[in-house]
């Protein structure tokens, strides 16, 4: 098992511990993700029909209507929501998302975490201290 | 983010949850664009103040801030609800969606909002001032607030306008500052345009090829009329993104060309020329349908004015809508109270046009449009075809009313 510490950006307070879900691609929480099942319903998308209630959700950035925001809260409201969430840039849509529902987000990390977190790794998210903690089962 | 103290009290909770969670909120905005300050804010005015496009999500949120302690520090309004509650039985919308708009309203009234449910509050007496710092959601009403009234505001969301009317304080970034309020994209009028449509059928030209830029408009001559002007803004804020655009020797911040660019040239690859075959090309590539397949017919979007009514009236006397048609002018009750004690209201009733308050296509439920089984619509604003088609299904024929009116009423 191999431990890499990042280091990055407060977006929302907050710590949280579980297993990544890595997205490419931007995901759009309005219309995107039902917000009573947690799973990913945009056609085409590489998430698509996969669930994100309580992994740590890295994806590159935010897209879409502002009441994505709301989409999140109601999200969390159904207790479908990620434990928590990590994007290469944070947008104020998703931004101020996990702010109203308690997840913490963090971004600006030091190494890029599309690239460095795999799907099943296992993460320590603090957000207050900016620090992303990754447990890699491979190599 | 350097804050005051107050702002950082805010922040620490010490004047409730509910202003903690707003301060955090617009915090987290800040530093996304890399805003330096907060600046207070006079007014904000809030989208998502109905239970459709605030969903589920939003309107527990709103009733949590409530609970938290949210009361509104500056003046805040609020944009159309999803059913008019005077006349929603008549039209058709249940008791349940009924109900559900008004706890929100209820709600949104206990934090101290000026329900006013229109997207004009500044023709209803919410006008901000020249280079005044607002924080308005819808974007119609942001364009104009920026363009026309030379206010300064972001393109707020549902939230973060509900926010800064919590906390009177914004973000210090994008249309706030004077450096990003100058046009770098040049659209040059060639063509004598008539009535609102047609500068309706301009804005959204313009937003296209502008997307997030800030346009200067030439050609346009200093008669152009507050309607216009207002269709023009709501269209290009439908087609782009932009939230501002100067029309030279018109527009408060655009005395001349110069200072419209702020003194930079705009070379020929970002000039553009709009003339009657543009017009023409631009108005068709909106319809999808044709005048004729029309059943149901919305017009002024934005809500319109007491002008715009009055002409709406004139157009309509002497006609009948046709008995498998509906059609709609949805405006602010107090527009709507003025027409009817000066006796615009009236012939449009008697023509069996429905004047109808505080609502708008946009956040009524889908549902309601898909039991009413529409099958098209005809419209005479872009934006109005945007909401009609993309958010409810519904096929649109887009031109000014004297093109569709004979398809959609009888004479005599």
């Amino acid at each position: 098992m191999k431990e890499i510490i990042i280091k990055g950006h407060k977006v929302a307070k907050g710590k949280a511990q579980g297993e990544a879900l890595v997205s490419k691609t931007s995901i759009s929480f309005l219309g995107g993700v039902n917000p009573e099942t947690g799973v990913v319903v945009e056609e085409g998308h590489e998430l698509n029909g996969k669930s994100i209630t309580d992994k740590i959700l890295i994806f590159p950035v935010g897209k879409g209507s502002t009441a994505g925001s709301y989409q999140l809260y109601e999200l969390a409201y159904y207790k479908k929501a990620p434990k928590a969430i990590i994007n290469i840039q944070a947008d104020p849509v998703v931004a101020v998302g996990a702010i109203i529902s308690d997840i913490p987000m963090v971004d600006k990390l030091d190494q890029n975490p599309v690239e460095i977190i795999k799907t099943g790794d296992t993460l320590e998210v603090d957000a207050d201290q900016g620090i992303v903690t990754v447990r890699s089962k491979s190599k | 983010m350097k804050l005051t103290e107050e702002e950082n009290e805010m922040l620490e909770g010490k004047y409730g949850e509910a202003m903690q969670t707003a301060m955090e909120l617009l915090v987290a905005v800040g530093e996304c664009y890399g805003a330096e300050r907060m600046i207070p804010v006079a007014s904000a005015h809030l989208s998502c103040a109905n239970p459709v496009t605030a969903g589920k999500g939003g309107t527990i949120f709103i009733k949590n801030m409530a609970k938290g302690g949210g009361r509104f520090v500056i003046p805040t309004t609020t944009n159309p609800t999803s059913l008019d509650p005077w006349a929603w039985r008549e039209m058709g919308f249940s008791q349940d969606i009924y109900q559900e708009n008004a706890a929100l309203s209820e709600t949104l009234a206990g934090m101290g909002g000026y329900l006013c449910n229109t997207c004009i509050p500044y023709l209803i007496g919410h006008a901000p001032r020249l280079r005044e710092h607002v924080a308005w959601a819808e974007s119609s009403a942001i364009i104009y607030a920026n363009a026309v009234l030379g206010a300064r505001t972001n393109r707020e969301g549902g939230p973060s306008a509900l926010a800064a009317g919590l906390t009177g304080r914004v973000p210090a970034y994008g249309y706030h500052l004077d450096e990003n309020r100058h046009g770098s994209i040049k659209i040059r009028v060639n063509a004598k345009l008539n009535a609102e449509t047609e500068y309706a059928t301009l804005g959204y030209f313009a937003g296209k090829i502008a997307q997030d830029k800030v346009p200067i408009l030439t050609g346009i001559p200093p008669s152009v009329s507050q309607d216009e002007l207002k269709c023009l803004g709501a269209a290009l804020a439908t087609s782009g993104s932009a939230a501002l655009f100067h029309v030279v020797g018109v527009t408060p911040e655009a005395p001349t060309e110069e200072m419209a660019t702020g003194f930079k040239k705009i070379g020929p690859s970002d000039t553009f020329e709009f003339n009657l075959t543009e017009l023409k090309k631009t108005e068709e590539s909106i319809s999808r349908i044709g005048p004729e397949e029309a059943d149901l017919v919305v017009l002024g979007c934005p809500h319109p004015s007491i002008n715009q009514i009055k002409r709406y009236a004139e157009a309509f006397s002497g006609r009948r809508v046709k008995s498998k048609v509906e059609i709609w002018i949805l405006t602010s009750h107090l527009i709507k109270k003025y027409a009817e004690d000066i006796g615009y209201a009236a012939p449009l009733k008697s023509a069996g046009v429905r004047l109808a308050a505080n609502t708008c296509p946009s956040p009524m439920p889908r549902e309601f449009f898909i039991k009413r089984g529409y099958r098209g619509a005809a419209t005479d604003s872009p934006k109005m075809v945007y909401y009609i088609s993309a958010t409810k299904g519904i096929p649109c024929y887009y031109g000014s009313l004297e093109k569709f009116i004979d398809w959609v009423t009888d004479k005599g």
